[in-house]
């Protein structure tokens, strides 16, 4: 049912505010450093407002059912249609990418990286944001494609403009990689276009998320549908990253400025496992089970693989990078049971993962920006000499590895738990042994975390740096950190608050898969 | 596929015809020819003359200009006779027609006039 | 004794129909004639009667488009549909974005100014001409008139020796595709015993004991044609030929020129061979393939940015080339695919050239390097190039995405084997594309500008106006696909 009234408008504001603002940047001269900043605050506030009256507005008994819906004309000819709305899944995804944005602006008053340019910066951020929100709100395939594909270029630039000394190398990487990706990934959206047909016979040619589900792959090879997986597979695994596709993730992170860390880690990889749940596994669930195996397996190689890369790190930043590949491990293992529980697991770890990964990204550009070198050997002391952003940091490795009681729990522990038990298709023994190797894992992420932690914060400063004066975390920082810790704590006290928007649409999904 | 291998094998045939041919030809003269260089074999002809000077020599560019002048009246007359021999049957209408062609081509002696090419120094 | 019996009929003359090429032709003769009466002095005016000649036969173009019908003259042989009015169009807003890319470039640069305009305006006449032609006759005259003048615009720079060669080789090269061309074209008349396109497609199709001749015909107009549109492996002159031309002029022959080739195979392909597909078919996979992959790989090799974007546009072409391979299999998306890619094709490759003029003006130099730190001294040019990288690129929601997607369509849409490995082709070729136009965003945002000299670039105002065009283009096709795709459907013009 069609949105009307204001709610017909509300999907498109969340979408178009902030690109709207960086237009009305593009006309204000660039020396107005504090008129941009304010625009683009404004905007993407305006967005969030937005955003929170969906989340007032948004009838919870009903979280399957897509809700806000605007379904217009756009590209008649290949019959691609505007087509945004929220749901159950969306939801939690969506308001990850609104709070987040608006926070880096803040973080941003203050830490404009070099060369500076706060109009260009700030005006990347909000395109960025139109991206990553059209994304968790189309549902038209076309749609889908060209919001995943517009956070590409101001991603490119925030690394190749504003990042570390291999910058230029990490912004292409990071480009090619998830360009091979979509490139293959539109290839299988304009396949389903071609091969989906209604039960009479008739080719539906749309690329409707809701119509293709439906169909669901009815009455096709299962040869043609695991080759049309594996092209979206391409697609979102790259993103995610998955093992051994992650190479660009470690390069591009360690070299994004810490804002473009924070939205990459907490929103852009998002955008692969989302795609997963929400394009890959319903519309093609009978490939789904044949690829299901794989995926776990590739899931699992990440979360030993990001997991040892960490043991080997000297670069707190990098170190954080690899543990997001750990990470994406667990979500994408919770996705491959293809059970109610592990993809509910799934999306709570997309959350808590963004959190968490979002606070500790903050903080080490923070702490690189008083120590200039995020090497852990050089660093010490944190606690003695900054004490708040010490036992922030505490608090955000310890939500990192999983501990009860933070969001962080709530993502690894029901994967680990719903690989016991995978959907029929799928081999009972196989996933038992992933569900070993993946609480191994967890093993070893409290292992590197702690290290990292006791390394950094613990003891005294070393010699290099006790005479500096280090300030402690300030005003901005508090601004943009706080919501961060809070929310870690609410979702991890409290996880009914996504677990319950997306239990209903997850078992949608399932229910293709008999689990 | 064997029709579209078929079809294309004509193209094959072709092409291996056009290279065959120019193989042959200067096979076959190769083969017939008597060899025997000498200096003023290797020479350039210059009707007879021993040759003088370099072999890089330049001609008046206006000489080009009037060729270029004169192929377009050439032309210009080739269309006008078969007309001419024609234009009671095509009336008024070929009457105008051939005034407009004339008027174009008018146009670029005019041209050719006014930037100085016809004046010869 | 025969030949008064051969009675004389006056064709039947469709003024409207024929206007756009008369208010062409007319204007092209005044400048002339201006040219004739005040030489030198006219100099000054040239560009604007020029430009404001295109826009002037903008009029019938629109005013035929507004009453829609189907025209039909000389026995079939110049016929005006909605097809042929689209590219009609199209030819004129390139030309005149090419005017306003010349002006400043030709007046600088003391060229003969009168002759560049009206060679030009000689040049799209032809083009003009060449999408209503239905005619192998009409056609090849079409052809040659707009290659003529380009021929010597190529070598309009008299004092540079690349421009010599350019306008040398351009020649050499296109004389040689014409006699190939024409021997195909003998080849096809002799089977047919026609020279008009339906009557060909017609003989074609039950000229089944001819099959080796016809093949051997097909085969040299479309190789000849590959000469035209710079398809590999007969794309050899076109790198050349662009770096050594004058700017503008690069900007023409690689954006009009091109598509005048493209605009012939149209015709040629859909409806003269539509019987053969056949052998249509798997010519034009193996030069797709080809013609992508190698433009590509040379593009990622070059230093500077004029050759970088002649490669570019090899490669560009070998895209558009792509849904010919499914002519047969998917004829309506693979027109729609095709046309729609040109359009987008154009505004995004001129913009690109206005802004190495601009650049250009103040450095200098067509290195790629000499675009370090662009951003940080002329930040508007600097987002212009990188809407244009990215429009060639795919990236949405700049407007070259849309022309990919309608390839990748149109490839799929066989649902054959071939159409599927052709797209997955194009798609390893659009990610290689990006390394090299990753270059010049490389240097204009991440680089810094060479000596530390960032004084600001004057753009003229000419140049901004074809800058802003072409980027609203560019931009507009890609948020509203719509606009370009609807001009591409052509189903009906085809309907056979």
């Amino acid at each position: 049912m069609q949105a009307t009234g204001f709610d017909a408008w509300a999907v498109s504001l969340v979408v178009f505010l902030p690109l709207l603002g960086a237009l009305v940047m593009l006309a204000v001269p660039s020396k107005e450093e504090e008129t941009h900043k304010l625009i683009a605050l404004v905007s993407s506030l305006g967005a969030l407002a937005a955003g929170i009256y969906i989340l007032v507005q948004f009838d919870y008994d009903n979280t399957s059912e897509l809700q806000f819906l605007v379904d217009k004309s756009w590209i008649d000819v290949i019959n691609s249609r505007f087509i945004v709305g929220v749901d159950g899944l969306s939801l939690p995804m969506l308001i990850l990418s609104l709070v987040v944005v608006p926070l880096c602006i803040v973080y941003s008053w203050q830490h404009i990286p070099e060369p500076g340019n706060p109009k260009a910066f700030l005006m990347l951020i909000l395109v960025l944001a139109t991206g990553m929100n059209g994304t968790f709100v189309s549902h038209d395939l076309i749609l889908f494609f060209v919001f995943f594909e517009i956070v590409l270029l101001p991603m490119y630039f925030m690394i190749g403009v504003w990042g570390g000394p291999e910058r230029k190398y990490a912004s292409l990487k990071f480009f090619l990689f998830t360009l091979f990706g979509s490139a293959l990934m539109i290839l299988s959206f304009l396949a389903l276009f071609f091969v989906a047909e209604d039960p009479s016979g008739t080719a539906l040619n749309t690329f409707d998320m809701r119509a293709l589900s439906q169909w669901a792959g009815a009455g096709l090879s299962l040869t043609t549908a695991v080759v049309i997986f594996g092209g979206m597979f391409m697609g979102f695994g790259i993103k995610v990253p998955m093992f051994p596709f992650h190479t660009w993730l470690p390069d591009a992170h360690t070299q994004a400025p810490t804002v473009g860390s924070v939205i990459l880690a907490a929103v852009l990889l998002k955008l692969g496992t989302y795609g997963f749940i929400r394009i890959a596994l319903p519309i093609l669930p009978r490939a789904a089970e044949q690829w299901a195996p794989w995926i776990g397996l590739l899931a699992v190689i990440g979360i030993i693989y990001g997991a040892l890369g960490c043991l080997a790190q000297t670069d707190m930043k990098r170190l954080i990078a690899f543990s997001s590949v750990a990470h994406m491990g667990y979500v994408m293992l919770g996705i491959s049971t293809l059970t109610t529980l592990g993809i509910n697991a799934a999306v709570f770890g997309m959350v808590a993962h963004g959190l968490i990964t979002g606070i500790l990204f903050f903080v080490a550009g923070s702490v690189k920006e008083r120590y200039h070198t995020l090497e852990i050997a050089r660093l010490g002391g944190l606690l003695k000499a900054a004490p708040r952003m010490g036992w922030i940091l505490g608090f955000a490795t310890m939500a990192s590895l999983g501990l009860p009681g933070l969001a962080g729990f709530w993502g690894e522990f029901p994967a680990i738990l719903a690989a016991y038990q995978p959907a029929p298709a799928l081999s009972e023994e196989l996933f038992r042994v992933y569900m070993v190797i993946a609480a191994l894992g967890t093993v070893l992420a409290a292992g590197y975390l702690l290290w990292l932690y006791q390394r950094t914060a613990f003891g005294e400063p070393t010699e290099e740096f006790a005479d500096l004066e280090i300030a402690d975390v300030n005003q901005y920082e508090w601004l943009a950190w706080t919501p961060f810790l809070l929310a870690i704590l609410a979702f991890g006290v409290y996880p009914n608050l996504i677990f319950s928007l997306t239990d209903d649409t997850v078992g949608n999904i399932v229910s293709a898969f008999g689990g | 596929m064997s029709e579209l291998v078929r079809s294309y094998l004509t193209v094959a045939i072709f092409a291996a015809a056009a290279v065959g041919l120019v193989g042959l030809l200067l096979g076959i003269s190769r083969i017939l020819r008597p060899q025997r260089p000498s200096v003023s074999k290797q020479m350039a002809y210059e009707s007879g003359v021993d040759p003088e000077g370099g072999d890089w020599a330049q001609s008046q560019i206006r000489y080009y200009v009037f060729a270029v002048l004169f192929v377009i009246f050439d032309v210009e007359a080739v269309f006008i006779f078969p007309w001419a021999v024609r234009l009671e049957v095509y009336g008024l209408f070929g009457l105008i027609e051939m005034f407009i062609f004339i008027a174009i081509l008018a146009l670029g002696l005019g041209y050719a006039w006014r930037k100085g090419v016809l004046r010869w120094v | 004794m025969e030949l008064a019996m051969l009675a004389f009929e006056r064709p039947a003359i469709d003024w409207h129909a024929f206007a756009p090429e008369l208010v062409l032709l007319a204007v092209g003769s005044i400048l002339t004639l201006i040219d004739i009466v005040y030489n030198e002095r006219a100099r000054r005016v040239m560009p604007a009667l020029a430009a404001v000649g295109l826009l002037a036969t903008l009029v019938p173009v629109l005013t035929l488009a507004v009453d829609g019908a189907d025209r039909s003259m000389f026995d079939g042989a110049f016929v005006v549909d909605d097809m042929a009015l689209t590219l009609k169009a199209l030819f004129l807003i390139s030309g005149f974005v090419v005017v306003l890319l010349s002006v400043d470039y030709i007046r600088d640069g003391d060229y003969h100014e009168n002759e560049y305009y009206s060679l030009l305006l000689a040049s799209l006449l032809g083009m003009v001409l060449i999408a209503s032609s239905r005619d192998l006759i009409t056609m090849f005259i079409a052809l040659e008139l707009l290659s003529i003048p380009a021929y010597m615009l190529a070598a309009w720079r008299k004092g540079g020796a690349t421009s010599n060669e350019a306008g040398l080789k351009y020649y050499l090269m296109g004389v040689f595709a014409s006699a190939i061309m024409l021997y195909g074209m003998s080849l096809i008349f002799g089977v047919s015993g026609s020279t008009q396109f339906d009557a060909i497609r017609v003989a074609l199709d039950t000229g089944g004991d001819s099959a080796p001749m016809v093949t051997l015909g097909i085969l040299f107009v479309l190789v000849g044609f590959g000469f035209k549109v710079s398809a590999v492996p007969f794309h050899t002159w076109a790198p050349d030929v662009y770096e050594g031309s004058p700017t503008p002029i690069t900007a023409f022959l690689a954006v009009a020129a091109k598509a005048a080739g493209f605009v012939a195979l149209l015709q040629l392909v859909f409806v003269a061979f539509s019987g053969r597909y056949d052998v249509v078919e798997p010519f034009f996979w193996i030069m797709a393939a080809l013609t992508m992959t190698v433009g590509n790989l040379m593009a990622l090799r070059q230093t500077n940015i004029v050759r970088m974007l002649a490669y570019s546009g090899v490669a560009q072409g070998g895209f558009m080339l792509a849904p010919f391979a499914v002519a047969g299999q998917a004829t309506d998306s693979a027109i729609q695919a095709i046309v729609t890619y040109l359009i987008i094709y154009a505004f995004m490759n001129l913009g690109a050239f206005a802004v190495v003029l601009a650049v250009a003006k103040k450095t200098r130099s067509g290195e790629i390097s000499s675009y370090a730190g662009l951003f940080s001294y002329a930040p508007g040019l600097a987002v212009a190039m990188t809407v244009f990288m990215a429009a060639l690129a795919g990236i949405p929601p700049a407007g070259g995405w849309v022309a990919k997607l309608l390839v990748w369509r149109a490839l799929l849409d066989a649902s054959s084997v071939q159409g599927t490995v052709l797209a997955v082709v194009v798609a390893f070729n659009a990610v290689l594309a990006f390394s090299y136009y990753a270059k010049v965003l490389r240097e204009m945002w991440m680089s810094d500008a060479p000596d530390g000299d960032t004084s600001p670039v004057s753009v003229s105002g000419t140049l901004t106006l074809a800058l802003g065009l072409t980027v609203l283009a560019t931009l507009a096709f890609g948020v509203f696909p719509q606009l370009a795709a609807r001009f591409g459907d052509f189903s009906a013009s085809f309907a056979l």
